[in-house]
């Protein structure tokens, strides 16, 4: 993924004009976003932040127009992180002119970042979007009246039919090449004002590349960067003195907080204004309905059904489209790919691992991917638009809390039993590392379909049912206890749940699908090299006979401790590939070794035996996609960590397993 | 009944302020209120236990009726010091804390009445606290935790996270500051998360946060 300092030059560098599109969440911006550009979206992050810049260029009656969508949030600050990515990316890229996307149905709260960016000084115009909505509502807003009193074009939009989308566009090309049509004249309180100017005054000879305005509100306001940006200055800590006196000053006069006095400020003038453009509006009852969705009586019952939906769509669906994937695929895939690998390398070891990676490879990264990854995101972007994922956070968020997490954390967590890849992307929706990474460690050890292919195909098939939910029991209760531990041994604690709650929104489809294939499309690009990679490197293993001689320092492990046939660790190692392809390698093996017949694996390998391996593929490591995705999503070292806990675990749990059930004769 | 020493009176109304925010109160909180150490905060905790004057559990501590008597008792004489420093001394009230902390436990019953009645007998200390009455009844300060209003409850924010300025800025943002309306329009059952709808906006609170915001 591009940084987004490139990103944004190259932007600039190639279009006539550069735009941002900046409003709170849910407000309907990535749908204007969507329908003023095409395909071609750059997504960019900055250096260890997880909230994504997308940008794309469009064209406008023969002008090239550059669109940075920043993250949707409720201020510009340095409090949160897309708070503070939507900020740096309106410094870095200095618009020409941001596009403020407004909800109309709340109007005061979405202004209170309209007036943020006044005071930094940024030509804007405004999208009264949601217009549609506020019509259902009988919100009846005086867009010329508006306008008026902000001194900006506002422009009143329904993204979903792309009306006064044009308008908008064409309006703020006009801001830029005539900058009489804005006309900011909004005051904050008297003296408040006064102290701001007092401030830009001192601060005027210096240049901190930002209007003297915004830098004297910011240093108000206490904003951590801004101040260390001044410290550093030679003047700097006599400029902050100044800015201490002014901000005592104005604590002594209105006896609360500079900060939280100017907050005020803001959102008393978003509310004055508001109040001025708008009429009463009656409560609609849609909400009503919406909030049995919240109420535990009915939200619970309501809840269940729908993670049992998700469920059984990965489960089923995933794995009825996986496997006509894979029959497709050695159908008509695999024969041309081994055709041309054999005729241009010949049968010896190189064709035979380059087939490992170019066939075996692709098909898992193409069978994981498709029915299992674009599912999810499918169903992840419906929940999203509908906004009933936030009504699951909230009925989730006590049972998340236990684990350090938040309610938002669940669905990935219940996505994680279909497949442990999106799951893990899944957790960009929280915000703190930690959070990601406690979230991501229980997924890993949840049995995704793969796992719970080799829990049905080895325990449930030979052993019997009962042992086969006693797996299900002992990871569900490893997932528990290190939740609770984890939350206990990482430094930090949780952030808790501070989210808006939405209205019910029809979702549109093409915007889900848009949204299903950006996120998809990342998923492919960090996949598939590291899957390929990983297939070749065990397919030379395999191939140059390499991994029988590791069977021999793995088998103190494996047979000693785990009390499994040295042979079956090696299918172990294998499973990285793939889990499920621990039984069918398992199956291969057997019938090498002993012959036809060994299929049934109760002739190979006792109950005991079964039961454990079944075991320790659910819980040791997970497959290459998820460590590709754990190493790209927290970065190497974490992802190394939770292998190697894994791993750790798996082994133990394994060994006690083993000893319990000898100990007691269980099976 | 032995007469109690400053160090039991001063471990009393500890808990008894702890005991508004957090009930039962854990010993690590207590210890870190009194300035202590763990293991002797727990030595003492067995003490009063003993005595009566205070139940253990896992979770806690919490006062018996006669520790929250003399607790009250206690403040009572903290608050009234307080009054008579500024009121009669001159103190100004951002001074006298300390020196009431060492006054209180030197004040006879006797005394206190007196002090009380040369004052008018005043209802707040200058902080603006309610001082209990001489049968330990409290005028209930009205302010109390936005995690304890009921589904469909109202209430005013008196303050927001004082402790975290980052935290206090990001609810400022939302429209989350004092003087502000808030009604409560979810609670979640077994200490869940409530919605609570401010200026036209519904927002989902972990019990925690909305904890850590006072209304009245």
């Amino acid at each position: 993924m591009p940084s987004c300092h490139g990103a944004l030059k190259g932007i600039k560098g190639s279009t006539d004009y550069t735009f941002v599109l900046a409003g709170n969440p849910n407000v309907g911006k990535s749908s204007i976003f969507n329908r003023l550009t095409g395909m071609g979206v750059v997504t960019a992050n900055y250096p260890g932040k997880t909230v994504e810049l997308n940008m794309a260029t469009t064209t406008f009656k023969g002008l090239r127009i550059g669109i940075i969508d920043l993250p949707g949030s409720y201020a510009l600050g340095a409090v949160s992180e897309d708070q503070w990515v939507a900020r740096r990316a309106v410094l870095d890229s200095k618009p020409d002119a941001a596009i403020m996307v407004l909800d109309s149905t709340n109007l005061a709260r979405n202004l209170y970042m309209v007036l943020q960016f006044i005071d930094l000084g940024i030509p804007i115009v405004v999208a009264l979007n949601l217009m549609d909505e506020a019509e259902k509502r009988n919100i009846i807003i005086d867009a010329p009246g508006l306008s008026e009193l902000l001194g900006v074009p506002v422009v009143p939009t329904t993204a979903t039919t792309g009306y006064g989308l044009d308008d908008l566009i064409q309006e703020a090309i006009d801001v830029v090449r005539d900058s009489q049509r804005i006309r900011y004249h909004l005051q904050y309180g008297t003296d408040i004002e006064a102290n701001i100017k007092r401030l830009a005054e001192l601060l005027s000879p210096y240049d901190f590349g930002i209007a003297g305005r915004a830098l004297a509100i910011l240093l108000l306001e206490e904003d951590a960067e801004f101040i260390e940006l001044v410290e550093k200055h030679t003047n700097g800590r006599s400029l902050l003195e100044e800015v201490k006196k002014i901000s005592k000053e104005i604590e002594e006069k209105h006896g609360e907080e500079t900060p939280l006095r100017i907050a005020r400020e803001r959102h008393g003038l978003a509310g004055v204004i508001a109040s001025q453009v708008q009429n009463d509006a009656a409560p609609v009852v849609s909400d009503k309905l919406w909030g049995y969705t919240t109420s535990p009586l009915t939200g619970i019952p309501l809840l269940i059904c729908a993670l049992g939906v998700i469920f059984a769509f990965l489960f089923y669906g995933g794995n009825w489209l996986s496997t006509l994937f894979s029959d497709l695929w050695a159908a008509y895939v695999s024969p041309v790919i081994d055709g041309a690998i054999f005729t241009i390398f010949g049968e010896g070891h190189i064709g035979k691992t380059l087939i490992w990676g170019f066939d075996a490879g692709i098909l898992a990264a193409l069978a994981v991917g498709i029915p299992y990854v674009l599912t999810f995101y499918f169903m992840l972007a419906f929940l999203e638009d509908t906004g009933y994922l936030n009504s699951v956070a909230f009925l989730t968020d006590r049972l998340m809390h236990r684990f350090g997490l938040h309610g938002r954390a669940i669905i990935p967590v219940v996505a994680g039993a279909g497949c442990n890849v999106p799951a893990i992307i899944g957790t960009r929706v929280l915000t703190t590392m930690r959070e990601r990474t406690i979230a991501s460690a229980l997924i890993t050890l949840i049995p995704c379909s793969a796992r719970t292919a080799v829990i049905l195909g080895a325990v449930s098939l030979f052993v019997g049912w009962k042992p086969a939910v006693a797996i299900y029991i002992i990871v569900l209760t490893l997932v528990f206890f290190v939740g609770v531990g984890l939350n206990r041994i990482m430094p930090g604690s949780s952030t808790g749940l501070v989210m808006e709650m939405f209205p019910f929104r029809a979702p549109i489809i093409s915007n889900i699908i848009k949204k299903t294939w950006y996120r998809f499309k990342d998923f492919v690009f960090v996949a598939f090299p590291i899957v390929l990679a990983g297939s070749l490197v065990l397919g030379a293993l395999y191939e140059t006979g390499y991994l029988w001689r590791l069977s021999s320092p793995i088998s103190p492990v494996v047979e000693g401790w785990l009390g499994l046939p040295a042979v079956a660790g090696l299918t172990l190692i294998f499973a990285v590939l793939r889990k499920e392809l621990a039984l069918q390698l398992l199956v291969t093996l057997a019938v090498v070794i002993y012959g036809g017949g060994a299929d049934n694996l109760l002739l190979f390998m006792d109950k005991t035996q079964l039961f454990v391996y079944a075991l320790v593929n659910t819980i040791y490591i997970p497959c290459v996609a998820t460590i590709a995705v754990l190493g790209r999503e927290l970065g190497w070292k974490r992802a190394g960590s939770i292998m190697a806990f894994t791993i750790t675990l798996a082994i133990l749990i394994g060994g006690f397993a083993y000893r319990f059930i000898e100990y007691f004769n269980l099976l | 009944m032995e007469a109690d020493t400053p160090r039991v009176e001063e471990y009393l109304e500890s808990i008894y302020k702890l005991q508004q925010d957090q009930y039962p109160v854990s010993t690590s909180r207590l210890a870190e209120h009194l300035k202590l150490s763990a293991p002797s905060v727990s030595e003492m905790v067995k003490k009063l236990a003993n005595r009566g004057l205070l139940s253990h559990t896992e979770k806690g501590v919490c006062l018996t009726e006669e520790g929250k008597s003399i607790a009250k008792k206690v403040i009572r004489r903290h608050r009234l010091s307080e009054r008579l420093l500024t009121d009669v001394l001159g103190y100004r009230w951002d001074e006298v804390h300390d020196e009431a902390c060492r006054l209180e436990h030197a004040i006879s019953s006797e005394m206190e009445e007196r002090i009380s009645e040369s004052l008018g007998n005043p209802r707040t200390c200058p902080h603006g606290h309610p001082i209990p009455d001489k049968d330990g009844v409290l005028v209930k300060e009205n302010v109390k935790s936005l995690s304890e209003l009921k589904a469909s409850d109202r209430g005013i924010i008196v303050s927001v996270f004082e402790e975290d300025p980052r935290m206090l800025k990001y609810m400022a943002s939302l429209g989350l500051i004092p003087d502000v309306c808030v009604r409560v329009e979810e609670v979640a059952p077994f200490g869940g998360p409530m919605i609570v709808c401010v200026s036209g906006s519904r927002y989902a609170l972990g019990r925690e946060v909305a904890s850590r915001i006072k209304v009245k």
